[in-house]
């Protein structure tokens, strides 16, 4: 039954979510927007790097790795993270492999990560409030949920950095450092290492997951139920989420959509390629797949919005009503 | 039945005959060790016993004897050894159970004269005069050996392994052990050349004939320097294994209940063949084959460019997981090291393997001083390495490894060159000037002293190979490889060679990669190219930037395709190169062939009319910005 619901909730989430492109769209520029700045940097960069030199040809044609190690050899701040890494799909392997390994990364882009952060936490009252009414809203429906849910969305975040800060920063350690390593220290096959690491990642998964779980049905009822406590929204998601098990099916059936498209995209990615075509089919090919991992996040969001309404409230009941703004003074001169 | 008596006959005379052979001293044979030792693997202990016949071979009468204790650097915090280590920002605090020691309990003289030594033992540092340090022990003899004098020690001893450490000891039941036994020093005229064990060298020792009998648990698979010779199984569910080895200069073993034992055989048309038997970690069963080909990559290239392969066996060990215990070199024995994941098209294990093979000539064969001449084997075997690389693993693969080192992925874009990757330039780039490569190895910088010792004599040699030509290199190497085989030489000998087989000096540059740390780095400074009547006046300026020099070309290209080629001695700091032509320019390059792979800068050497930068860098800004991008999304999760 739990799995019926789940998967009912699924579909609705992904009905939701391809109802509102402009959604998809915006958050897809967001993303833009934030990693423009930064790229324009690198690119200028590199170009003083290469300035008029002939290495430029073969980095242009498809990788000049010589070219590539000699800038590391100079590179500072945002340039230490230009590495062969960033080719295909080996970016999207590099920074799963560093979100679940912790690997520190450098302050420019945790910083222009953090502004990413308060962008979405902006977003997610108009974004959610819209997957909760399941009609279009358009911007003026958009922009005050945001608005009104941004400061409590800010205080949520604050227990959540709290949280994922005590895992990233206290439980990991513990366990792949100092946990994994007294296990594994007098080990002498690999086999049995990688198998306890996995071991070890899926244990911390499922600790973070169940927080983003929380933190997530938290938004929901926020506002579904228009609460403004945010203590109140995460014990009634915690209770939400006890007495539903297919919250956690559900959780379940979105992470394995996210498998489904970094796999695909691990058969797609482009390679370097030249600057010519294929640098903008790549580029098109790259940002398809990022706009792929945009609309799993927000099923993921749609999806519980789905699931909480199919499993404890009804359509009518959701959100706040729809601000109705004061007419302008020129109504009155208008009507006179 | 008489045709089976001739064939027995025939076999038997064959045999002796091989055998007469094989005693044919390859070597001077004055450092002989008969050693028996007894593993203990519940206290991971050794004790063993030693006879050394050691004869004075120089021009010189011996008052003493020195000895090398290797296993005592890791016996306290105070030794040079972990000093060293500390300076390089390495290593973890050793706990008390994971350190070593060796304790010499007898040392006697038996022959000339017989004599207990023992009271006289004492420890000596002669690199730093650190009282701490326990690796090198002396001891007075009663009457001084006379040149070409012989005397005959026998030592008892007690060691306890370590946790493994500079790639010897145990981990679980995987034991590597190396540098594991009182070794004599090298007497040289100038006395006795036993240096302390230092975090960032190797070794140096007398070649001579090592009979070892080792006795382990009886399940249990031994490999070692050398063949073995006879098993004897003892009462006590252990095995006594006696290994022996003409004309070597260190012996190494392990033994381990779990290798997988394999073996093979490299054979070639004019080189001697050489059976090899590998002992692989299960995980690796199925790389086993991969070992073997790297192993017969190295025995037929660097057989056939310096000399053949003499003992007719080699053991390659497949290191446990976290042993440290891979890629190192040991005689007829060597340690390789791969992953359990290990991807296709890329050189792991082959990597290690060619190399490491590739010191049974360059170590095992030529036997140069690690302790200050560390260069001599390890840069020419890795200019060696990459070489023979290129000639059967190309294209090869950039490879990355993620999910804690475990899982690999490979960059099939990035083909990895011979040249830059092979020689490593990255890593000689980012240290260039830390030492003079003619500073005594021991006393580089521990951080930065491989890359001197590896990465700069690879680049200068495969330098000298691209201007002087590889027959010409080939006929230096390989005349060093034979008139040194089996000796000490030193980098003067080198040189010598080199100019002998030259047939000219070229001192001046041996003075800038040897005697210098100055770096190479030459630039196109300006390329301007524009009308001026009826044609265009093209001036070019060629820069050195860095303090070194070397003859280089300078090649400018005209819109008609048609190069101009010049040739600058390098001295200068810069140089003027002027045109009047009917074309425009379209390029400069300085050393457009890539001679000089020292070059720190290659990204300076060259400048176009029409640049590419922008274009490079819009194609490498919008990767990145996908990268970032999804790495972004990585933090999403959080909200």
């Amino acid at each position: 039954m739990s799995v019926l619901h789940a998967l009912n909730a699924l579909t609705g989430g992904v009905r939701r979510v391809n109802r509102a492109p402009a959604i998809l769209g915006g958050m897809w520029l967001l993303t833009l927007a934030v990693s423009l700045p930064l790229a324009l940097t690198m690119r200028d960069m590199l170009a003083q790097h290469l300035g008029a030199s002939l290495t430029a040809d073969r980095a242009a044609a498809g990788v000049n790795y010589d070219w590539m190690q000699e800038f590391a050899d100079q590179a500072s701040g945002v340039g230490v993270t230009f590495k062969p890494t960033i080719i295909g799909f080996g970016a999207v392997l590099d920074n799963l492999s560093g979100f679940l390994d912790n690997v520190p990364r450098p302050i420019v882009i945790i910083g222009a990560a953090s502004a990413y952060i308060v962008l979405w936490m902006f977003a997610a009252g108009g974004i959610l409030d819209r997957y909760a009414r399941d009609r279009a809203t358009r911007a003026h429906g958009f922009f005050p949920p945001s608005g009104v849910f941004f400061f409590r969305f800010l205080r949520l975040g604050v227990v959540q950095w709290l949280v994922y800060a005590a895992l990233f920063g206290l439980v990991h350690p513990l366990l792949f450092d100092r946990f994994f390593g007294r296990i594994t220290h007098d080990m002498t096959v690999e086999r049995t290492a990688f198998a306890l690491r996995v071991g070890f990642y899926i244990a911390f998964g499922i600790v973070l997951a169940a927080c983003n779980l929380i933190f997530d049905y938290a938004k929901v009822r926020a506002i579904v139920e228009d609460r403004r406590s945010i203590v109140g929204a995460i014990s009634a998601a915690v209770r939400f989420v006890r007495s539903n098990p297919a919250a956690i099916g559900l959780y379940a059936m979105n992470a394995a959509l996210f498998v489904i498209v970094v796999a695909i995209y691990a058969i797609v990615a482009p390679g370097a390629g030249s600057a010519g075509a294929s640098m903008w089919i790549g580029l098109a090919v790259s940002e398809i797949y990022i706009a792929a991992r945009l609309w799993v996040k927000l099923v993921f969001w749609a999806s519980e919005v789905a699931l909480f309404q199919q499993r404890f409230a009804h359509a009518g009941y959701i959100a706040a009503p729809q601000p109705v703004w004061p007419e302008s003074p020129a109504a009155e001169a208008i009507r006179a | 039945m008489r045709a089976l008596r001739y064939l027995v006959v025939a076999y038997l005379l064959f045999s002796s005959a091989a055998f007469a052979q094989s005693n044919q001293p390859l070597s001077p044979r004055n450092a002989n060790y008969t050693i028996d030792a007894r593993l203990d693997v519940r206290s991971h202990t050794i004790a063993g016993s030693e006879t050394i016949v050691w004869r004075n071979i120089t021009s010189h009468a011996a008052n003493e004897l020195q000895f090398h204790l290797y296993w005592n650097a890791w016996k306290n915090d105070r030794s040079t050894f972990m000093r060293e280590r500390a300076l390089a920002g390495g290593g973890r605090a050793i706990p008390e159970s994971d350190r070593s020691r060796i304790d010499i309990s007898a040392l006697k003289l038996t022959a000339p004269t017989a004599g207990d030594l023992t009271p006289h033992m004492h420890f000596v540092a002669p690199d730093d005069g650190n009282a701490d340090d326990e690796t090198v022990m002396a001891v007075p003899l009663p009457e001084a050996v006379p040149p070409g004098g012989s005397v005959t020690i026998e030592l008892t001893w007690a060691s306890h392994v370590p946790r493994t450490v500079a790639r010897t000891g145990v981990i679980g039941n995987f034991y590597f052990i190396a540098q594991w036994f009182p070794k004599l020093g090298v007497l040289q005229d100038a006395g006795w050349n036993c240096h302390q064990f230092h975090a960032g060298t190797e070794f140096f020792s007398d070649y001579g004939v090592y009979d070892v009998s080792l006795t382990v648990p009886r399940n249990w698979i031994v490999g070692a320097t050398g063949i073995e010779r006879e098993r004897r199984d003892n009462l006590d569910e252990t095995r006594r294994h006696r290994f022996v080895q003409e004309d070597v200069h260190d012996f190494a073993w392990t033994t381990s209940p779990d290798f997988v034992e394999r073996t093979a055989r490299f054979e070639h048309p004019t080189l001697p063949p050489v059976d090899m038997r590998l002992l692989l970690q299960p995980e690796h069963a199925s790389q086993a084959e991969r070992h073997f080909a790297a192993t017969r990559t190295t025995l037929k290239y660097y057989g056939e460019w310096y000399g053949p392969y003499p003992y007719g066996h080699i053991t390659i060990v497949d290191p446990a997981f976290q042993s440290g215990a891979g890629g190192m070199e040991y005689p007829t024995l060597f340690t390789a090291g791969t992953r359990w994941l290990a991807a296709a098209r890329v050189i792991v294990p082959e990597g290690v393997t060619v190399h490491e093979a590739g010191h049974q000539f360059w170590y095992g064969i030529v036997g140069n001083n690690e302790f200050e001449d560390a260069w001599m084997d390890e840069g020419i075997n890795t200019f060696s390495t990459a070489r023979a690389i290129a000639q059967v693993y190309d294209p090869n693969y950039l490879a990355t490894r993620y999910f804690g080192g475990f899982v690999p992925w490979v960059f099939t874009d990035i083909v990895l060159s011979r040249e830059t990757e092979g020689n490593r330039l990255a890593g000689y780039r980012h240290d260039a000037r830390s030492d003079v490569q003619a500073t005594p190895s021991y006393q580089y910088f521990p951080a930065t002293g491989g890359s001197i010792t590896y990465n700069k004599t690879a680049l200068w040699l495969n330098t000298m190979e691209r201007w002087l030509g590889w027959p010409a290199l080939q006929r230096i190497l390989s005349t060093h490889f034979d008139r040194w085989k089996f000796r000490h030489p030193t980098p003067h000998d080198f040189f010598e060679v080199t100019t002998e087989a030259l047939g000219r000096d070229v001192g001046w540059f041996f003075d800038q990669v040897y005697r210098s740390s100055d770096i190479f780095d030459y630039g196109i400074q300006e390329l301007k190219s524009a009308r001026e009547q009826d044609h265009y006046r093209t001036t070019v300026v060629a820069r050195r930037y860095g303090e070194a020099t070397f003859p280089v070309d300078v090649k400018v290209t005209f819109t008609t395709g048609e190069p101009a080629l010049e040739h600058w001695d390098g001295k200068a700091r810069w140089k003027l190169f002027t045109y009047e032509r009917a074309a425009q320019a379209v390029s400069a390059e300085v050393d457009p062939n890539h001679v000089l792979l020292l070059d720190v800068n290659l990204t300076n050497n060259s400048k176009s009319l029409a640049p590419n930068g922008g274009r490079a860098a819009t194609k490498w800004s919008m990767k990145w910005m996908v990268w970032l991008q999804d790495h972004l999304l990585s933090w999403a999760f959080f909200v």
